[in-house]
């Protein structure tokens, strides 16, 4: 009957931390006054917080930091990592579909002309933005969504994979991996949150 | 809730190196503290400290300062720490080499006395819990935002951790 009154442990620990409003910690001392096992754990929880609260800040060993700055990657390849996968092949996409909306404009503009302006003139141009948009965002788009993309570079990405004992290499700056699942590669990046590095899964 | 890393991150973000140095000057005995509490080791500590600055660098850029610098840090740290320590299942350690300097010293003595045995002994996600909130001092929020888990469970986890470790202590005292 008593292991059903117990406490939950985040009251405990709120009660310990004096975090309660005064009612319920009311009921929880009173509770603690009748039972020896919340008790002991409270005693314990109050213990092992002095503990804890008596020990230093240490202190990054000497010649560590510059060991950490030194090994920054260079800072011309910083930006260059920020923008260079997607911007030249992105704004050639985007040039491409104003040229072909514009000529578009004009073929629907001239059947007009012509006399073609109830049929053709703006199925074509609505059939030239429909395929403007599927050909460029949204094709793209899917395949983000479907392949596998980690933050860093390449090389960084391989390196993070080898160490979680995969075998992963950099071909043509995209990461290679043999012999898993892509499951376990997503789940191995899950820490290097999203970024523009392709991540390709190979199996024989 | 306004950053104090703020100013320092944004600069940081355009490629501003020096900016970078401070963040790491502000933190890195935190962090290393951090991972050297996780871990118990000085030198594996140190490594996911670098490993933990040098991922911090490379995805600035992505951050977006949705938390502060300092959690978003932390959970890098946390995460590096845990590589580490999946990495020592795969390497057997190395020789423990003589501190020259005597702050390792102190640190050395620190990371192998009773409390360090028997955080040791913590499951993983209690020790996380209780070093980052008695240790460093970090709020319920914070450690469930890199942590991942909800604020009910953070307290779980800390009063179960603590209570766990008072018991492995009390243990070793009355086994001396």
């Amino acid at each position: 009957m008593v292991a059903e009154t117990h406490p939950h442990d985040i009251e405990l620990f709120e009660y310990v931390e004096e975090e309660l409003p005064p009612a319920r910690r009311d009921e929880i001392a009173a509770h603690l006054a009748t039972c020896d096992v919340c008790a002991e754990q409270v005693m314990q929880a109050a213990a092992g917080r002095e503990a804890l609260r008596e020990t230093t800040l240490l202190e990054l060993p000497e010649g560590r930091r510059e060991e950490i700055l030194r090994n920054l990657p260079a800072p011309e390849r910083y930006p260059r990592e920020r923008r260079g996968f997607f911007s030249k092949p992105l704004l050639a996409g985007i040039a491409a579909l104003l040229l072909v909306a514009a000529l578009a404009a004009v073929l629907v503009k001239t059947g007009g002309n012509s006399g073609m302006e109830s049929s053709a003139g703006p199925t074509a141009g609505g059939a030239a933005e429909a395929t403007a948009t599927s050909g460029g965002g949204s094709k793209a788009e899917d395949a983000h969504a479907a392949g596998l993309f980690a933050g860093g570079s390449p090389e960084d990405v391989a390196d993070d994979l080898q160490r979680k004992g995969f075998d992963a290499s950099v071909q043509q700056d995209r990461v290679v991996v043999h012999g898993a699942t892509k499951a376990q590669v997503r789940e191995a990046l899950a820490d290097r949150g999203p970024g523009d590095v392709e991540v390709v899964v190979k199996n024989p | 809730m306004e950053d104090p890393d703020a100013p320092l991150v944004e600069r940081a973000q355009r490629g501003d190196r020096w900016a970078f140095e401070q963040l790491v000057e502000r933190h890195q005995n935190r962090l290393f503290t951090l991972a050297a509490r996780t871990l118990g080791s000085a030198d594996e500590a140190a490594d996911a400290v670098q490993e933990a600055f040098i991922r911090a660098w490379l995805g600035l850029p992505r951050f977006r300062g949705g938390s502060l610098f300092s959690t978003w840090l932390y959970r890098i740290g946390v995460n590096a720490a845990h590589d580490q320590r999946l990495k020592r299942r795969t390497e057997p350690l190395d020789e423990t080499h003589e501190p020259a300097d005597p702050r390792d010293s102190f640190q050395a003595s620190e990371l192998s006395s009773a409390l360090q045995d028997a955080l040791n002994q913590l499951d993983e996600d209690y020790r996380v819990a209780v070093v980052l909130y008695d240790v460093l001092g970090r709020s319920y929020a914070e450690i469930a935002e890199l942590t991942e888990v909800a604020e009910g469970t953070v307290k779980s986890r800390i009063f179960r951790g603590r209570s766990r470790l008072a018991e492995l202590l009390g243990t070793r005292t009355a086994e001396e």
